[in-house]
């Protein structure tokens, strides 16, 4: 039972991660995206290949991921530049499907649908994390990494920034804001932090494939930000615990046929994610309107 | 005087202490071996773990009533939503919180995400319904009671040949799968002076296939074989048969399942499957074959069949073992895998090669009147 939890646990730390640095987007730029699952995805080929080819370091991993996930989120933030609300979701939505096609057919570089197996434990200074408590510490450190920067950006001048921005960008830039430069710097360091997410889904899963990455889990990650509370810190996590956790504890209903279980499953998920909704409309942790 | 009936304290003691052992002992009898099903069983592709759990089932059913074990079996069941993600997750469960010895499982993605996890914990794997090549060898613990995609292709293309179908229209899903059936069937087409005069890779998302019928009706082959699996199969059969491809269509096992063969535009489609259950005389298949038509009223599918085989394999297995006193582990039944070969399963004997994976015999059908007939 212990290792079921500390599994589950790897994968609440990654998606909270995941999904904090989404919130960066959609919570804190006001940038609505259903293509971080293309980010993720990079990520998870980037340190698949490292740990495959050179090394599984997992640093190496991480930092190689956040880099060349963050490098290549300039092609979001181009039509970030340009638009917003409904018609960036769009935009997001053709970056999604380009990205999928890409993981698809790019057999040589991502496997295709076959993906790449065989991924090696991970290591860190020297030592081999072949125990899944010592990733999910690993995970861990890295989430409150992560979070500790982001809590400290979005209360500095550059967190007002982007707030701002969010709120009027018109406003802003009439303030001498440099909308352009916020903007992607905002989208570079989501999609980064992104990477991260994915390098370490690499090591937890040994095997990345695209089906990891469509629409379905970009979908998914910007319903943990929202169900969460966008625009907080702590939101987020507790969105991606939420909406891992409950198939799980679901899967742990007794008496059920065996060829029910998966419709019995999801009709409690959907029930109680519409009941969330709406009388959370907020997200768990979300402000309430008048809340400021 | 009668003597007074004492009883002597030290065997008296001696069997009080020796009760919690007995206990123990009976417990551990009746510790039921656990046994897992890891199949998509909501969404697209749920239509597979309906069909892969009836055959497990069914064998579940066999194994109760002819006492072949010591103890009972469980089935515990978790859904892997078709995903690798969603088969990590279900697997991580059943080996660690169900204690699962024998997993079954069907889909590439989920088979390459749980491989790992039952390598680390020695708990076997097996598939009865991914055909594709690179299935093959995933991990000592993986074994596959499905022969795979090529030796359904070694089948049907001297058939094709026969009825003098040399020039085929191929479409396939561009995954391990598609790219396996489409390697090998070059291959042999090669062997029987035929080719491929087009071809179309798809997603297994793709839901449109006109554009596809069109190419095809300029290319004049003689037949379309297609390589897909799911709801889409359908989808291509209506849409080529909608656009007046009136060519023969081809495919392999994949295609054994109700809601393509009961498809009206289905009538007359070609397929390879493993050797009938139906017409086999064995009185393993004879059985099932029977209990099958009595319970559900149809006849049974392959995919029934290999999930009732992956049972069985792990009854006959298990018995031997007991019979011979040994332990029931991942590590035991795979020696008594390699040790033994060969197997009395439905449909026939299943041979095993040094991968734990079965050859069987690999028959051509057609599709008449929603049911399979077999041509050879």
């Amino acid at each position: 039972m212990i290792s079921y939890l500390v599994d589950l646990g790897q994968l609440v730390a990654i998606f909270g991660l995941l999904a904090a640095s989404l919130n960066l987007l959609v919570g804190y730029a006001g940038l609505f995206s259903v293509a971080h699952a293309v980010f993720f995805g990079l990520g998870a080929y980037t340190a698949a290949h490292l740990a495959l080819a050179v090394s599984p370091d997992l640093l190496l991993g991480v930092l190689a991921a956040a880099l060349l996930s963050g490098a290549a989120s300039l092609v979001f933030a181009l039509p970030a530049l340009r638009v917003r609300g409904e018609y960036l979701v769009i935009a997001s939505l053709g970056l999604q499907m380009l990205g999928s096609t890409v993981f698809t057919e790019a057999q040589g570089l991502t496997g295709g649908y076959g993906g790449l197996a065989g991924i090696p434990a991970p290591s860190l200074f020297g030592w081999t994390l072949e125990s899944r408590e010592a990733l999910l510490a690993a995970a861990l450190a890295i989430l409150i990494l992560a979070q500790f920067v982001i809590n400290r950006l979005m209360r500095g001048s550059f967190g007002r920034s982007l707030m701002a921005i969010r709120d009027s960008e018109s406003a802003a830039e009439s303030l001498g804001k440099n909308v352009a430069l916020i903007k992607t710097l905002a989208v570079a360091l989501g999609s980064g932090l992104a990477g991260a997410a994915g390098a370490l889904f690499a090591f937890q899963e040994s095997f990345v494939n695209v089906e990891s990455f469509t629409l379905d889990q970009s979908v998914l990650i910007l319903a943990m930000v929202i169900i969460g509370g966008a625009g907080t810190l702590a939101g987020p996590l507790a969105g991606a615990a939420l909406l891992l956790l409950l198939p799980a504890a679901l899967s742990f209903i007794p008496h059920l046929p065996p060829t029910e279980i998966g419709a019995v499953q999801q009709l409690i998920y959907g029930l109680a994610m519409t009941l969330l909704m709406i009388f959370r409309p907020a997200g768990l942790l979300g402000r309430s309107e008048g809340g400021g | 005087m009668p003597q007074s009936h004492a009883w002597p304290r030290r065997p008296l003691l001696a069997g009080i202490a020796a009760l919690p052992l007995f206990a123990i002992r009976r417990a551990r009898a009746e510790e039921p071996y656990v046994l897992g099903t890891l199949f998509p069983m909501a969404g697209p592709n749920a239509e597979y773990g309906t069909i892969f759990t009836a055959g497990a089932q069914m064998a579940l059913a066999h194994i109760a009533e002819d006492k072949m074990l010591s103890r009972p079996i469980v089935l515990r069941a978790e859904d892997s939503q078709g995903t690798p993600q969603g088969g990590a997750v279900g697997m991580s469960k059943l080996v660690n919180v169900d204690h699962a010895i024998y997993v079954l499982v069907g889909f590439t993605g989920v088979s390459k995400a749980a491989a790992p996890i039952a390598a680390r914990a020695k708990v076997i794997l097996v598939n009865g319904g991914g055909v594709g090549p690179d299935l093959a060898g995933l991990s000592p613990y993986y074994w596959n009671v499905i022969p795979l995609a090529p030796d359904e292709i070694r089948t049907i293309v001297p058939y094709l040949a026969s009825q003098n179908l040399r020039r085929l229209a191929f479409i396939y899903i561009n995954d391990p799968f598609g790219n396996g059936v489409r390697q090998s069937l070059k291959a042999e087409l090669a062997k029987v002076g035929g080719s491929v005069v087009i071809e179309d890779a798809i997603l297994p998302t793709d839901q449109q296939f006109g554009a596809i019928a069109a190419r095809i009706r300029d290319a004049k082959p003689d037949a379309v074989y297609f390589a897909s699996y799911g709801a889409q199969q359908a989808e291509i059969i209506k849409q080529l048969r909608d656009s007046g491809i009136t060519l023969p269509l081809v495919t392999y096992s994949g295609a054994n399942i109700p809601s393509v063969e009961t498809l009206p535009e289905a009538e007359g489609l070609v397929l390879t499957t493993q050797a009938s259950a139906l017409s086999s005389d064995d009185p393993v298949t004879q059985r099932f074959v029977r209990d099958w038509r009595a319970k559900y009223g149809t006849d049974p599918t392959a995919y029934n069949q290999n999930y009732y085989n992956a049972v069985r394999l792990f009854a006959l297995l298990t018995a031997s073992l007991e019979k011979a006193g040994k332990p029931v582990n991942g590590d035991t039944l795979r020696a008594e895998l390699l040790a033994r070969r060969r197997f009395p399963l439905v449909g026939g004997e299943g041979v095993f090669d040094d991968l734990c994976d079965i050859s069987m015999k690999i028959v051509v059908n057609r599709v008449e009147k929603g049911k399979l007939v077999p041509l050879t």
